[in-house]
């Protein structure tokens, strides 16, 4: 569970930087973009490894989430909770979340199936016009919503995912401990706010087509 | 000061559970939680009623033994004691009181709020132990444990097994109590030979048991009356790994005769 999920945490954090060249410019990302599927055997052995990454990790969740419910069959009838952060709880339903915005974002942006208006073009340099598409779709408001509620998940998930797979592994030392508490939460803020920044930068015509 | 308890009631282990409300009245602000149930207790038998069943022993936080979950929170409001070191000049008068049992399917209800917690012994069975004999108490300075080992090893091994952890964790774990014990036996010297083997068996017995597992949530740290460290879980995950590295089947580890002269 916690290898599984810091290896998506890794992914996640390099796909927020990559996506960072949408602030150079259309030939910036476009070139990205076409750099990145010039090598198909390589984006291939990443989409596969990620692919069973994230199919190992869901197999494991929902494993462990059935036996965690069945090891309370009578719930309590009053409940209070001290410590346990609300992220913490809802590690499940921010998943479910989580599995059902990247289910979408890949038919929308990599398959291409969700949004018929988007028409795929080339740049001037002869690559496909990925910003094009960003930008496209990003002013959207219905898009934008969806994906805005996918970074909602994203930021709990994360929030409690980063510091529970360190506690997982067993790291513990006194010297680090701050560090380490405070490394789900910083992880999740830089990431959501990373992406949030693309998405409402096009929303709000900073970048534009 | 006056109570209405709301408690659950169920008169076998397979029986229909409910909950059922009683008054507490004259009740005064030093009386004791558990002394409070039983004056309440003492009613229903003068009116010809079941007494409601609860577990105590000691009634100085120190065995183990009392439990029951208070509005919500095991071992009731106040952090770092157990329910019979609890005081009703806690509550407000004319409070309402939810009062459940421990509830986890390893838990399982023998009556009211008394719960069979032998899935924890039978955990200890499984690998909470030494086998060898330790003799008479050594002479000083002969097996020398430094002061931070020492120190953590005791607050390891405060841990009264009274559940709370279970109880409180919403997968209903017991990472916080198996923690307490393979961390203050791992700890000393007496304890480290079967340190591989007894984590292993400690947490298979935990699985067989039906228990869930840990999410690193952290309420049982908050609920524990001896404040038992969420770091001990680290610790065990740490054996528990080690565990897997060494390679399983090995005799354990000889300790070096003279580690203490180097
Ligand atoms: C695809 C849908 C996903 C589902 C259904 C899901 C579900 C879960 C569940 C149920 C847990 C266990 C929490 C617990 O034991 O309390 C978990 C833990 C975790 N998840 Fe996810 N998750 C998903 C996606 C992700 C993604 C995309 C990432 C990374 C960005 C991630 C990172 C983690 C990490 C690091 C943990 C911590 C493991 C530990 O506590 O040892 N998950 N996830
Ligand atoms: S760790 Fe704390 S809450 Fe859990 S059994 Fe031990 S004393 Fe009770
Ligand atoms: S009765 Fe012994 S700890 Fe409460």
């Amino acid at each position: 569970m916690a290898l599984s999920g810091l290896g998506l945490v890794i992914y996640v954090i390099f796909h927020m930087l990559g996506n960072f060249q949408v602030f150079e410019g259309p030939l910036a990302l476009n070139a990205y973009a076409a750099l990145l599927r010039d090598m198909p055997i390589l984006l291939w052995a990443a989409r596969i490894g990620l692919l069973s990454l994230a199919v190992l990790h869901v197999v494991l969740a929902i494993q462990l989430t059935l036996r965690n419910r069945r090891a309370r069959p009578i719930a309590y009838a009053v409940r209070e909770y001290r410590q346990a952060s609300f992220a913490s709880r809802t590690m499940a339903t921010s998943g479910v979340v989580l599995l059902l915005f990247i289910i979408v974002h890949l038919l929308h942006l990599t398959v291409g199936v969700i949004d018929p208006s988007s028409v795929d073009r080339l740049d001037v340099e002869g690559h496909r016009d990925v910003y094009g598409k960003l930008v496209h779709a990003f002013q959207n408001p219905f898009i934008v919503a969806f994906y805005l509620a996918g970074q909602l998940g994203l930021g709990l998930h994360l929030s409690h995912a980063v510091t529970s797979s360190f506690q997982t592994l067993g790291l513990e030392q006194a010297a680090f401990n701050r560090l380490l508490k405070a490394a789900g939460p910083g992880v999740a803020l830089l990431v959501v706010l990373g992406n949030v920044a693309i998405i409402l930068a096009v929303f709000l015509g900073i970048v534009r087509g | 000061m006056k109570f209405t308890l709301n408690i659950w009631r169920q008169k076998g282990p397979d029986e229909h559970g409910r909950f059922v409300s009683y008054e507490a009245r004259d009740v005064s602000s030093g009386t004791s939680f558990l002394e409070m149930l039983d004056s309440v207790n003492q009613g229903l038998i003068a009116k010809g009623e079941e007494p409601v069943a609860f577990e105590q022993d000691c009634r100085e936080g120190i065995c183990g033994s009392c439990s029951l979950v208070i509005n919500g929170i095991p071992h009731g409001p106040d952090r770092g004691i157990t329910t019979c070191q609890l005081y009703m000049r806690r509550f407000p008068d004319g409070a309402v009181i939810t009062i459940e049992p421990w509830r986890a399917r390893a838990f399982p209800i023998i009556k009211d709020l008394v719960v069979d917690r032998r899935a924890l012994d039978r955990i200890m069975q499984a690998g909470g132990y030494i086998s060898v004999h330790t003799g008479g108490a050594v002479d000083g300075n002969v097996l020398l444990i430094s002061k931070d080992q020492a120190e953590t090893a005791m607050d390891a091994a405060s841990c009264i097994g009274c559940g709370a952890c279970v109880a409180a964790c919403k997968n209903a774990s017991p990472a916080l109590f198996v923690g307490a014990k393979v961390s203050h036996l791992e700890l000393l010297p007496q304890g480290k030979p079967e340190r591989t083997n007894r984590v292993k068996a400690m947490l298979e017995a935990v699985d067989r048991e039906g228990f869930g597992s840990c999410g690193n949530q952290n309420e049982c740290e908050a609920v524990c009356p001896k404040r038992i460290s969420v770091r001990f879980i680290a610790i065990l995950n740490r054996e528990y790994l080690r565990a897997g590295v060494v390679e399983s089947g090995l005799p354990a580890e000889p300790e070096s005769p003279h580690a203490e002269s180097t």
